[in-house]
């Protein structure tokens, strides 16, 4: 396909990028191994087995809940009558643009012992003291667990969605013919059918679990990623942290492999699936309970948090924070700018070689470059700093030597470091984005071009990127927006003085003051509609009754 | 083997649709349907896409409700019959009817065997495997039970839904055109096993399809749709000779349109000259249409170009040639314009013909099939 010299070139830049970007990770990873055992003894006998179990139980619980938040509404929407279906098919879809660590500090607001709802409750009951009632602690494992499941949740329901309105409505039929009740083939056919797609949600919701900092943070829940902040900040440990930061990784490659083994062998959907559902008729209870299952899924994970957040901006907000606003607003497009647009660019290059290049491993450099994904943040941000600090030091002794002003920390204190734990840490999504939009052109494109004498690289430039520029546009987006919000990699990574809206928001939620950065916190929400309102609207016609 | 005589009793039913009407939406689908069917019946519902075929076994499986009219399901002798009206409703799964769908739909996450012991798991662990057994016997699918129905071919792949559907030993068995999957050549072999089975287990059965050949290897009956009626049921020769409707004979291709007009009372004119009737024809409209088959086109020599009269010139033209058992197959229209001109026109010869070439051609006398159009 492409010519034997370009070829080569186009090889080794892919091969290029994507072990670079590898790189980092795989240095920590040597630097958490070759930690001394003394090292790991101590962290064992102290901290480690706390850490450990906190970590396990949230990710459990989160993706517990996650699951069962997710697969009944997508049943409910998919499969019932329920009243306001086609309005709550997209708004059960709103949470994912809410940061948990929001939803957390505007809950604990609203629910501990000063909050409004226990304020009412005492003087309702006329109730003294907190001995007088049971309340339930916001700020413990299981507060963090419903408060990241309420965010996370909408990944389990848009794939199982889509998994149960995929399936071929005619399995189910079969099923009601063989004497099943429209209940039981739901557990006994439509479920199961939908399990591959639940577990790589749940996968997602783990790996985002595992990767949340500022809400367990927030309420005081130890867990991996914490305690790798704590030892690098708190104690400049950099040993410990990349040894915990590894452990972490090991846990997070551990989900990612047992979510592909129980995939193996599964997903044989039919090749011209009858989509013609036949909704389950609800009774007036059965309608209440189900909307209401919805409905508050809806607001205690997006319009609660959001009109709150509303509300403290029309309270507090002026003029001045309008102000402040503007430079770390321009801080964090900036670097969003610039990862969204690298990872596209990157993401061209390693789909244009799979699908242009001839070469055996054409595939490689793609999927691999992809892992970044399931990496935390507060493990890239090691990662990061193991790997480029040691260069900075070579460097400035270099410039010494030559008697040369040094330069500083170039790369490891700048926002290279930062763009780049971007960049691995996003690849997977552009990636993802731009490699299934080029599947959608046909094979044959590849062909006609060179059969009208027309070069390589005018063929991509004339062809592919034109018929990819929707996948393009998305692939960007999405990038962009998830880098407005990403925080742990930032908090370690940032130069000195350098804030983002995140970071900002974050500082002033540690510092119980987000009245003053409400503002912020509704841009970064508003942002991270945008994507979701992109793909709803190539995805909202409702499949129609057909005769 | 699986109990012969115990299914035969346990299918010795008919299924009676009266007036039976289905609207979805606010479009009336099915209108006012009759049928009846005895048992061990196999009726082939065909019709164009879209005349309601589908809708009609999915209103009978009970996934459509029906608007107006009653099914009856029920046994010979009346005592297991039941009633199902737009106010008695009975669930499909209630209904003991099996259905074999286009796609097969078997179960991608269950095996051959825990496909078809799927509607049968209340029966007692002995009495599932004994059916499974005899089914699998009976459907030469042994060996296959732990293979996932990916791992099989189409024809296996039938023949697992079609022990799937006969395991709960249905009343009647519904089949969505069950053969458009298969390939052309194995089509004919597994249309010929299939109607053995059924009529070896005495099974009443109704399969859709839009292939009208399909229905005179596989159906003892064929009922005609049309936008949401049944135009026309019966034996299939019957009806092929005795189209009642213009619809009945062009979808089951009878033969060319020609149009004719009513010259006086036993004759009519039309593009390819005068024709006679024995048959007095009370039509009120003048022009109608006249069902050709190409049996009934006689060629006729035309006379050197010179020695031409008017009435012996050619009247047709050669559009299309393609060769068949038959001889060569020519489409002809033809040369004279006007309201009686036609474009397409079946007829076969042994003699080859140029593209273009012009023919004369004249109707043998015959009994005229004539609709209005």
């Amino acid at each position: 396909m492409i010519a034997k010299q370009k070829n080569r070139l186009w090889r080794g830049a892919s091969y290029f990028i994507a072990l670079t970007l590898m790189v980092p990770v795989l240095v920590m990873l040597y630097g958490g191994i070759s930690a001394s055992n003394e090292l790991f003894i101590h962290l064992w006998q102290t901290v480690l087995p706390d850490y450990i179990t906190n970590t396990l139980l949230l990710g459990v619980f989160v993706v517990l809940l996650s699951v069962i938040f997710g697969v009944i509404s997508a049943a409910i929407i998919v499969h019932t009558n329920v009243v306001g279906r086609n309005k709550l098919r997209w708004l059960l879809m709103l949470p994912l643009a809410m940061p948990a660590y929001l939803v957390a500090y505007l809950y604990t607001d609203m629910f501990d012992y000063a909050g409004p709802v226990q304020r009412a409750l005492r003087a309702w009951f006329s109730w003294q003291s907190p001995s007088d009632y049971w309340f339930f602690d916001i700020r413990s494992l299981g507060g963090a667990s419903v408060v990241i499941a309420l965010v996370l949740f909408p990944y389990v329901y848009m794939l199982a969605r889509t998994a149960f309105e995929q399936q071929d409505q005619n399995l189910l039929r079969a099923s009601r013919l063989l004497g099943l009740s429209a209940k039981q083939s739901f557990y006994k056919v439509a479920l199961p059918l939908a399990r591959p797609a639940i577990a790589v949600a749940a996968s997602l919701v783990l790996m985002e679990t595992l990767a949340d900092f500022a809400t367990v943070q927030y309420f005081a829940v130890n867990t991996l990623t914490t305690a790798i902040y704590d030892t690098w900040l708190g104690y400049s440990d950099l040993a410990s942290a990349n040894a915990l930061a590894s452990v972490l990784m090991l846990f997070i490659l551990f989900a990612v492999v047992s979510e592909q083994r129980a995939r193996a062998g599964q997903a044989h959907q039919s090749n011209r699936p009858n989509k013609n559902h036949q909704l389950i008729q609800l009774t007036p209870f059965q309608q209440f309970i189900a909307s209401g299952f919805c409905w508050l899924l809806v607001i205690a994970g997006f319009i609660l948090p959001f009109v709150l957040l509303l509300l403290m901006a029309w309270e507090y907000s002026n003029i001045e924070q309008l102000q402040a606003l503007l430079p770390t607003g321009i801080n964090s497009i900036e670097i969003a700018v610039w990862a969204a647009s690298l990872t596209t660019v990157f993401a061209l290059i390693f789909a244009l070689f799979k699908r242009l290049s001839n070469d055996h491993w054409r595939a490689l450099p793609m999927n691999i470059s992809g892992f970044g994904y399931a990496i935390p943040g507060t493990v890239l941000a090691m990662a990061m700093l193991a790997t480029f600090a040691p260069i900075d030091y070579v460097i400035n002794d270099v410039a010494k030597y030559l008697s040369w002003s040094t330069p500083g920390l170039v790369l490891s204190g700048t926002i290279f470091a930062l763009v780049f734990a971007y960049v691995v840490r996003f690849a997977a999504i552009a990636n993802g984005t731009i490699g299934s939009g080029i599947e959608q052109i046909t094979k044959s494109i590849d062909y006609a071009p060179a059969s009208l004498g027309v070069s390589l690289f005018t063929m991509v430039r004339k062809i592919h990127l034109p018929l990819l520029k929707s996948s393009i546009w998305v692939a960007w987006l999405l990038v962009f927006v998830e880098a407005m919000k990403e925080l742990p990699a930032v908090l370690l990574l940032r130069p000195f003085n350098f804030e983002t809206l995140s970071t900002q928001v974050y500082q002033l939620i540690s510092d119980e003051m987000l009245e003053q950065g409400a503002l912020g916190a509704i841009l970064i929400v508003l942002l991270g509609l945008l994507p979701i309102i992109w793909l709803n609207r190539s995805r909202n016609e409702n499949p129609k009754e057909k005769v | 083997m699986i109990a012969v005589s115990n299914i035969n009793e346990s299918q010795s039913m008919q299924l009676k649709i009266n007036q039976l009407s289905v609207e979805l939406q606010g479009k009336v689908i099915l209108s006012e349907v009759n049928l009846t069917l005895h048992s061990g019946d196999i009726l082939g519902l065909v019709g164009a896409s879209g005349c309601g075929k589908t809708t009609l076994l999915n209103t009978i499986a009970g996934f459509i409700h029906q608007t107006q009219g009653e099914l009856t399901l029920g046994d010979h002798n009346g005592d297991e019959r039941s009633l199902i009206t737009p106010e008695n409703n009975i669930a499909p799964e209630h209904r003991n009817i099996g259905m074999i769908f286009q796609d097969y739909a078997l179960f991608p996450h269950l095996t051959v065997e825990q496909n078809i012991i799927f509607g049968i798991d209340k029966l007692n662990k002995t009495a599932q495997q004994d059916r499974l057994k005899d089914l699998m016997t009976l459907l030469s699918l042994t060996d296959l039970e732990t293979r996932f129905p990916h791992q099989l071919s189409g024809g296996q792949q039938q023949r697992v839904a079609i022990a799937r559907a006969l395991a709960p030993q249905p009343k009647l068995l519904l089949l969505d055109e069950p053969f458009s999957n298969i390939d052309a050549r194995l089509r004919n072999e597994l249309m010929l096993e299939m109607r053995q089975l059924l009529k070896k287990l005495n099974i009443t059965a109704i399969f859709v399809t839009h292939n009208k050949d399909e229905v005179f290897t596989f159906a003892d009956k064929i009922a005609v749709m049309h936008q949401g009626s049944i135009l026309q049921s019966g034996c299939p020769a019957a009806v092929c000779q005795q189209p009642n409707s213009w619809q009945v004979a062009d979808f089951l291709q009878l033969g060319s349109w020609l149009p004719i007009k009513k010259t006086s009372v036993n004759q009519y004119q039309t593009a390819l000259g005068k024709v006679n009737t024995t048959k007095e024809h009370q039509v009120e409209k003048s022009l109608q249409q006249l069902l050709l088959k190409p049996q009934f086109i006689k060629l006729l020599n035309l006379p050197e170009l010179t020695e031409r009269t008017e009435q012996q010139a050619a009247n047709v033209r050669v559009d299309s040639i393609s060769v068949t058992e038959q001889g060569y197959h020519y489409h002809l229209s033809s040369i004279q314009t006007g309201e009686l001109a036609f474009e397409r026109l079946s007829f076969y010869s042994n003699e080859l013909f140029a593209l273009a070439q012009t023919l004369r051609v004249a109707i043998k006398d015959h009994e005229l099939v004539i609709f209005e159009h």
